[in-house]
């Protein structure tokens, strides 16, 4: 078959104070014409290193050390300036995750396309006018806004954009770097059915980076599997599917969350409510100054209780209010109208030290990204010792005496996170360890105050793939064990379904539908929730 | 980042030298003027070129400038640091109170902070200068109150930026004050700004003080870097073609200037991870490396 791309025993290092660190090690994979080839690993796999490497576009510190990436049986590896700049776009190119950050918000989208166009070949200005027209036609956008400035349009329109300028040149291989990461689930899947339908049309091939297998075992034709900057696995995707040629292949297909309620949901939950709100709204201030104030409402008459011993999923894509409703939940945003109910205590009632450090105790939070919720210049030993200072009596203990009931306590803490051996993990920097020892180190300071409840805002979506489901698993179990409410916030309803009592779906600040997991699951009530159920179904790109 | 951030900034060669350079005139500062009691003394006759007894020269007055030149060194720079450091804590606490508690509180410090930027320092300066009763410590507030604005203006923004940080968030809902936030979680943060700003602010300073007292609104009495440079237009020095006497002065407050810049450009490289991995490949690779073109190959191992 023909090749469009053969990539031979790539390595690239990146140059570091003492030493270097093999990025890419021995890699070799062929891209064939007209194939979609995708390429999957966790982050820090490798994978977008990988796609700079082919454009030759990796910043310093990082070099290529060894190996051939062959285009169309010319060496990349050994071209210059000059033959780079025209492969560059002409040949290949790119399609990037956060469209915002590859289109200029000073120009129109009109001279967006035209400059990439004119910048390779001499065109006249009708010519180039009609292709700008020809090219909104393909990725079904109206030509009108090609006079609309970027942040005029969604961000599935302007991925539709990037895609378009990624086009304007008709290159052989378009490589996708998680192209659809930024876009909420229905506009993925329109995002991708528009790509493959323009590859039949077109007949260019596609190099696809994920981190989410699921996804691009829907429509690759092969797949290949990284880990720790070696490719462990490349095979059909129907091979893969089936478990693959390598273990760790079986695993992260073992780690997508099937679209299943939990085993043994509402068994123990009592109809008590800890918290409960009733229309609850929120205003953003856009623009505030000492005169005026203008605002968006983000959260519109939203009423929910949260019984005890109970798991609440709230499922919504970004800007859907869910977020906010941690913040306000936690005090740590203000709200406008409705009531929030604590034990029966009114939120805005809770005031000064004393009531405030009572409220803290009983309500906690995990937040998304591990990295950016540990300081990364404190140790494990300094962020759990704050917690068990500031919730334990111990300033009557002599300071000898309250350090070993602090390693005390810390160690049996730890091993209830699931991090063993516990006392390694004391004097660890966050940035020693994984992201998933890190969301359970995040975990152990929620736990130190005995909460009621426990708010979780994304706490797996910037896990890898293979931990996620031991980070559900763990706060399952500390549901049963502890009897701790917990209020689950995703974008993805799969998750939610797995591992919730029950399930609340919001869409721009309002509830769109609510029930027990399993109801949710079998017949949704709303549109939107059937919406999200059908994308998360497998199978969903062969169906069309 | 945070961590080693000291021996980083050994490990670079600019910031090396210019370390070398401003440790080098804090010595002098501190053992010099021991070695010089009476630098104000009459020891020959005015306006003496340099030679080997003064190996400077002396001033119109009659005094040794090598000895002029060193005891000034004390004063100095003992007001120019503190000045620097007192300019950048003050904006440093207005702008973490402004930019940690935002809504109010933050219009308000918000607004000083835009008036003090508004007004005209330089005479400004002047003004409270020659109102104050002569003398160091006159300078020292007239520079603090008239160069914190900029400061807090800085820092405030790195404060509101560091504020929605989700392990600032995750240390409230654990119950810390706000207090221990600010200090233990958002400052330690900020070092390599702080660090930075202080030396804008020194070199600021020192710049300022030196000006004011030029224009002879410090305590001509006393020996100081400004007023050498005061006493050297007061005799003539340029119409007379004595240039003994302001070109050592003016070259050690360049000196130390620039050795404070140089320190920054360490600074510069702690706090933008970029510059250190462009000197990483270039340091190793001299002849491959080109900032804007495309990376290089090096094979290190021939090909399989």
């Amino acid at each position: 078959m023909n090749k469009v791309l053969e990539v031979k025993n790539l390595s690239v290092d990146f140059l570091m104070d003492s030493g270097s660190f093999k990025a890419v090690d021995h890699v070799s994979f062929d891209i064939h014409k007209n194939e979609t080839f995708g390429l999957v690993g966790e982050s820090g796999s490798g994978k977008s290193t990988i796609v700079k490497t082919i454009l030759r576009i990796l910043p310093a510190p990082g070099v290529i050390t060894n190996g051939q990436i062959l285009y169309n049986k010319d060496d990349i590896l050994s071209m210059d300036e000059s033959s780079m700049a025209s492969l560059r776009w002409k040949s290949i190119s790119i399609v990037k995750q956060k469209a915002l950050n590859s289109l200029n918000p000073l120009l129109k989208i009109k001279n967006q396309i035209m400059d990439t166009i004119q910048s390779h070949i001499s065109i006249s200005k009708i010519d180039v006018m009609s292709r700008c027209n020809e090219l909104m036609d393909m990725v079904g956008l109206d030509q009108s806004y090609l006079n609309s400035f970027p942040h005029e349009l969604s961000g599935g329109m302007r991925q539709r954009v990037v895609i378009a300028i990624a086009l304007a040149l008709q290159p052989d291989l378009i490589i996708m770097d998680e192209p659809t990461t930024a876009l909420d689930v229905v506009s993925e899947k329109e995002i991708i059915l528009k790509i493959l339908e323009l590859k039949k049309k077109l007949g260019f091939s596609i190099l696809f980076i994920t981190h989410d297998l699921e996804l691009i075992l829907e429509f690759a034709d092969r797949v290949g599997v990284m880990r720790y900057g070696k490719l462990v696995d490349v095979d059909s995707s129907k091979v893969i599917k089936s478990g693959g040629n390598h273990e760790y292949s079986k695993k992260l297909i073992n780690s997508i969350p099937r679209l299943e309620a939990g085993k043994d949901t509402n068994k123990d939950v009592m109809f008590d409510p800890i918290i409960t709100v009733t229309g609850l709204t929120k205003i953003f201030q856009k623009h505030s100054s000492l005169f005026s104030s203008k605002g968006e409402q983000v959260l519109n008459d939203i009423s929910f209780d949260l019984n005890k011993n109970e798991i609440i999923g709230l499922v919504g894509e970004s800007g859907s209010g869910k977020s906010t409703i941690a913040k306000i939940l936690t005090k740590l945003l203000k709200y406008e109208g409705g009531r929030v109910e604590f034990n029966g205590v009114n939120l805005s009632d809770i005031k000064g030290k004393e009531s405030l450090l009572k409220f803290r105790k009983t309500i906690q939070m995990v937040f998304q990204d591990p990295f950016a919720s540990l300081n990364s210049i404190h140790t494990v030993y300094s962020i759990l010792s704050r917690s068990i200072l500031i919730h334990r009596s111990l300033s009557n203990l002599s300071k000898r005496e309250r350090k070993k009931a602090i390693e005390k306590e810390m160690l049996s803490i730890l091993s209830e996170v699931g991090l063993s051996p516990p006392e390694t993990f004391i004097y660890k920097f966050p940035h020693e360890m994984s992201g998933g020892e890190r969301q359970r180190i995040s975990l152990a300071r929620a736990l130190i105050a005995n909460p009621q409840v426990i708010i979780a805002d994304e706490p797996t979506s910037m896990l890898d793939m293979s931990v996620r489901m031991d980070i559900l698993d763990l706060f399952m179990k500390l549901k049963k064990d502890k009897k701790i409410s917990i209020i689950f916030i995703t974008h993805d309803i799969a998750s939610a379904c797995y591992i919730s009592d029950r399930i609340i779906i919001l869409k721009k600040g309002k509830i769109v539908d609510s029930g027990p997991s399993d109801e949710i699951i079998n017949n949704p009530g709303h549109s939107y929730s059937k919406l999200l159920i059908d994308s998360c179904e497998s199978g969903w790109y062969t169906k069309q | 980042m945070n961590r080693n951030w000291l021996s980083r900034l050994c490990n670079n060669s600019k910031s090396r030298i210019g370390i070398s350079i401003v440790s080098f005139f804090i010595i002098i500062a501190i053992i010099g003027p021991f070695f010089f009691p009476e630098p104000n003394a009459y020891v020959d006759a005015p306006l003496l070129e340099p030679s080997l007894e003064h190996i400077f020269g002396t001033t119109g007055q009659g005094q040794d400038v090598l000895a002029q030149t060193i005891a000034g060194s004390r004063s100095t720079l003992f007001i120019g640091l503190s000045a620097g450091m007192l300019v950048v804590f003050l904006g440093l606490l207005i702008g973490s109170i402004a930019g940690y508690f935002g809504g109010r509180a933050d219009d308000l410090l918000s607004l000083l902070i835009n008036v003090f930027l508004l007004m005209p320092g330089l005479p400004l300066m002047v003004i409270i200068a020659a109102w104050l009763p002569p003398g160091p410590y006159s300078i020292l507030s007239v520079l603090v109150f008239t160069g914190w604005a900029w400061n807090a203006r800085v820092l405030r923004s790195q404060v509101l930026s560091l504020r929605q940080r989700d392990y600032v968030f995750a240390a409230i809902i654990n119950g810390e004050s706000n207090m221990r936030v600010i200090i233990y979680e958002i400052w330690p943060k900020m070092i390599s700004l702080i660090t930075s700003s202080f030396i804008g602010a020194t070199i600021y300073t020192i710049g300022a003080q030196v000006g004011l007292e030029f224009l002879g609104l410090g305590d001509v009495n006393k020996v100081t870097w400004g007023n050498n440079l005061y006493w050297a237009t007061n005799d003539l020095a340029l119409l007379t073609g004595s240039w003994w006497t302001y070109v050592p002065t003016g070259l050690c407050i360049a000196l130390v200037s620039f050795g404070m810049t140089l320190i920054n450009y360490g600074i510069d490289e702690i706090s933008n991870p970029r510059l250190l991995s462009e000197r990483l490949v270039k340091e190793k690779y001299p002849f491959i490396f080109n900032r804007n073109g495309s990376t290089p190959v090096v094979r290190t191992s021939p090909s399989e």
